[in-house]
């Protein structure tokens, strides 16, 4: 070890001087190399790397290359004949489509309800109301509870006989409704609860956003004569663009991990007609029935989407500099 | 600052960064290296909570109290029905890592293990005798690929129509009376216009739905009916008619809430006296010998599900061996032990089930499983359980649980859910 120390030592030392009175490098490519920022910083950005890579990347193409497989049940997988023929099925499974249609309903209907419900609350709590840090406390509160429980919470609120949504509709002279088990309500039902838990956290992304626009243009704003309501709709709101952007790609890939809450609400991998997702039918089809490469497939599936969602986000941010 | 403190700074950073890495190295090869567990028996289980927790708690601390040597690790993995352990099973098959054995259902069920399943026939079975000694179901139920891979530990009867004494009082029904589907449902009317009780306590899980259409069936289609059904061969007027009478029960006579509660849940109801019938397997049986403030034969009872009185609905917990086993000597000798008198009365009078193994004493069980345990000895026939694992092999049941979550679980589609079933086995 001592020698070796010698020899780096010695090739980088061998320099000669210039005669404008600078050095010249006469060391080879091989040598530059390893005296490189790149090599020398290399015990810091490699076993994140190998790790990353090997767990998430590898694991990623690992599922790609099952999912071209026919491994089902506990034979393990056979590698040497890869095929499309999962996604062919996939294409003809009436549930997938559902599923799909399902995953896709969740993901609009729910971002876009906790985009808007944020912005009011955000706004209304903006205006210094009185108790301001409570009710943003308040309304925090639910997103840093964790799924499991809150979906626990849900399914006793929704019961139909006891369940409080129905006692409370109820002195409207309204219902009882069947929340989570008729099929026509059973999503609706399960968007709400997760907005309910959610707009929280688009309220104080907003609400960063708006302390940080200065009090001058809100005046200015007064001054030219614009309502409130056209003050936010033309002067603030805009501004919020990058608020918007950021919330609106964490909320579309929670609701494409809605697996957990929904696993919750109904015990297991089998939710009622009309709320399966493509989470649990991946779920189901990998342990349920040991088919484990159209499992994988969902899987993959799965995680197009959630890159079709990311992949726009991050190449404008790459593009502005941001990353 | 000098060249040569930021050399030594970065030498030092850069040990860091080495010390990092060789520390992560050192953590993974720590994960994988248990050589020292070779001889610890490893047993899976479901059974976390109430009368399963403390049937598994009896049987282990036998096993243990015979065979002090053996260094056991049992683990009880709960949730979601099965669904857990199920999962933890074939994580731990497809990583090569197997327990030593798991507690599931024999029968169609071992199918999905195909390929994974060690034999037991000479070291379990010969030895300890145990085909001669269990009833004739519980022992083919056991057989895979030419060979033993499971030893039955207990029996739970799925004909069972429970209820409340007290209610059927105030309706003025008597259950005895009760003898073919058409009397059940004059009965649950009469409950329905006599009392403020639902008439029939019901979870809409597939699963639940399916194990009361299979009695159902065997009701009013017969025993025939269902095996031809069950072996893929079956009428589909006898499946139209079992689902037109099931959609009758289920959309009349059940508790409004039935789509988003479980069974522990709607079994509350016949114990605090809100409910007047449940069908389901006889574990709910478990939950009311366990209930101090209810009483055999006073508070609660049961008949035979109408139309089955003479058969045993047959549903078999077992312990699986898995091939490749790390402890292949102690599992056996576990495994002789579940098939083993001691063991059978262990387990089975908590579980509220019933020992697969003939002429055990029956002392040690209450009255409501001695009762069960005359039936299942004279039942005529045993129609093995269609929504646990014995009649059909799993993805079958999975696909029949598909159609029923998807075309019978309120609303009830006859047309669909019929076409469906004849599709799926």
């Amino acid at each position: 070890m001592k020698r070796l120390v010698a020899i780096l030592r010695a090739i980088r030392n061998k320099r000669r001087i210039r005669t404008d009175g600078g050095t010249t490098d006469e060391r080879s490519t091989v040598k530059r190399w390893l005296d490189s920022d790149f090599l020398q910083s290399a015990p810091f950005w490699g076993p994140p790397l190998i790790l990353m890579g090997l767990f998430v990347y590898g694991a990623i193409g690992w599922n790609f290359l099952l999912s071209l497989t026919d491994y089902s049940g506990f034979g393990g997988p056979d590698y040497t004949n890869l095929g499309l023929q999962n996604y062919s099925r996939m294409v003809q499974d009436p549930a997938i489509w559902e599923a799909t249609w399902n995953t896709v309903v969740l993901l609009v209907v729910f971002t876009i309800a906790c985009l808007a419900l944020g912005l009011v609350l955000a706004i209304l709590l903006d205006r210094e109301i009185r108790f301001g840090r409570a009710f943003r406390t308040i309304y925090l509160l639910p997103f840093a509870l964790s799924f499991i429980v809150t979906a626990q919470f849900w399914r006793w609120m929704y019961n139909v006989n006891d369940g409080i949504v129905n006692q409370f509709i109820g002195l409207f002279g309204l219902g009882p409704y069947n929340w989570l088990g008729d099929p026509r309500l059973v999503l609706g039902s399960v968007i709400f609860a997760l907005v309910w838990q959610f707009s929280g956290y688009t309220m104080v992304i907003y609400l960063a956003a708006l302390r940080s626009i200065p009090t001058e243009q809100y005046e200015a704003a007064r001054v030219d004569g614009a309502g409130t309501f056209r003050m936010y709709w033309r002067v603030i709101v805009p501004q919020l663009r990058p608020a918007i952007v950021s919330a609106t790609v964490v909320l579309v890939l929670f609701a494409l991990k809605a697996f957990d809450f929904l696993y919750a609400v109904f015990d297991g991998y089998r939710p009622r007609q009309g709320a399966d997702i493509l989470a649990t039918k991946m779920m189901r089809e990998g342990f349920n029935n040991s088919e484990w490469a159209y499992s994988s497939a969902i899987g993959l599936t799965l995680f197009i989407l959630s890159l079709a969602v990311i992949a726009p986000y991050l190449y404008t941010q790459y593009k502005r500099g941001n990353l | 600052m000098s060249n040569n403190d930021t050399h030594s700074r970065r030498r030092v950073l850069k040990g860091a960064g080495v010390t990092g890495a060789a520390g992560m190295m050192a953590l993974a090869g720590c994960l994988t290296g248990d050589e020292d567990d070779e001889n610890t028996l490893e047993v899976l289980h479901g059974w976390t909570g109430g009368d399963g927790a403390e049937a598994e708690e009896a049987l282990f601390a036998a096993f243990e109290e015979e065979h002090p040597d053996i260094d056991l690790d049992d683990q009880a993995i709960g949730g979601g029905g099965n669904e857990n352990l199920d999962q933890t099973v074939a994580t731990r098959f497809n990583s090569d890592n197997p327990p030593g054995s798991f507690a599931g259902w024999p029968g169609a069920n071992l199918e999905q293990y195909d390929g994974v399943l060690g034999d037991i026939e000479s070291e379990v079975w010969d030895e300890a005798d145990l085909a001669d000694a269990h009833v004739e179901e519980a022992v083919e139920a056991c057989q895979f690929d030419g060979g033993y891979s499971a030893v039955p530990i207990g029996s739970h009867r799925m004909n069972d129509l429970f209820y409340n004494v007290e209610v059927l009082e105030d309706a003025g029904v008597d259950p005895d009376s009760l003898d073919d589907i058409d009397a059940l449902i004059d009965a649950l009317d009469t409950v329905d216009s006599e009392t403020d009780a639902t008439p029939l306590a019901m979870s809409l899980e597939a699963w639940a739905i399916l194990q009361t259409w299979a009695v159902v069936m065997l009701s009013t289609q017969g025993y025939d009916a269902y095996m031809d059904f069950i072996a893929g061969d079956g009428d589909e007027d006898a499946v139209r008619e079992t689902f037109e009478t099931l959609e009758e029960i289920l959309d009349n006579y059940i508790n409004d809430d039935a789509a988003s509660v479980g069974f522990t849940e709607v079994n509350q109801d016949i114990m605090g006296g809100d409910a007047a019938f449940i069908h389901e397997g006889n574990w709910v049986a478990g939950a009311y010998i366990n209930n101090e403030d209810i009483e055999y034969g006073e508070e609660w009872d049961a008949i035979r599900y109408p139309g089955t009185e003479d058969m045993y609905g047959l549903h078999i917990d077992s312990f699986i061996y898995p091939g490749d086993n790390p402890a292949p000597e102690e599992t056996a000798t576990f495994l002789r032990f579940a098939g083993g008198e001691t063991a059978q009365v262990e387990f089975n009078q908590y579980k509220g089930s019933i020992p697969t193994r003939e002429g055990v004493p029956t002392e040690e069980f209450n009255e409501y499983l001695t009762e069960t345990i005359e039936d299942f000895e004279t039942a005529s026939e045993k129609p093995p359980t269609l929504a646990h694992g014995l009649a059909v092999d799993q993805s079958t049941q999975s696909s029949l649980e598909e159609v029923l979550n998807n075309n019978f679980a309120d609303p009830f589609d006859v047309d669909d859910a019929t076409e469906g079933f004849m599709n799926a086995v």
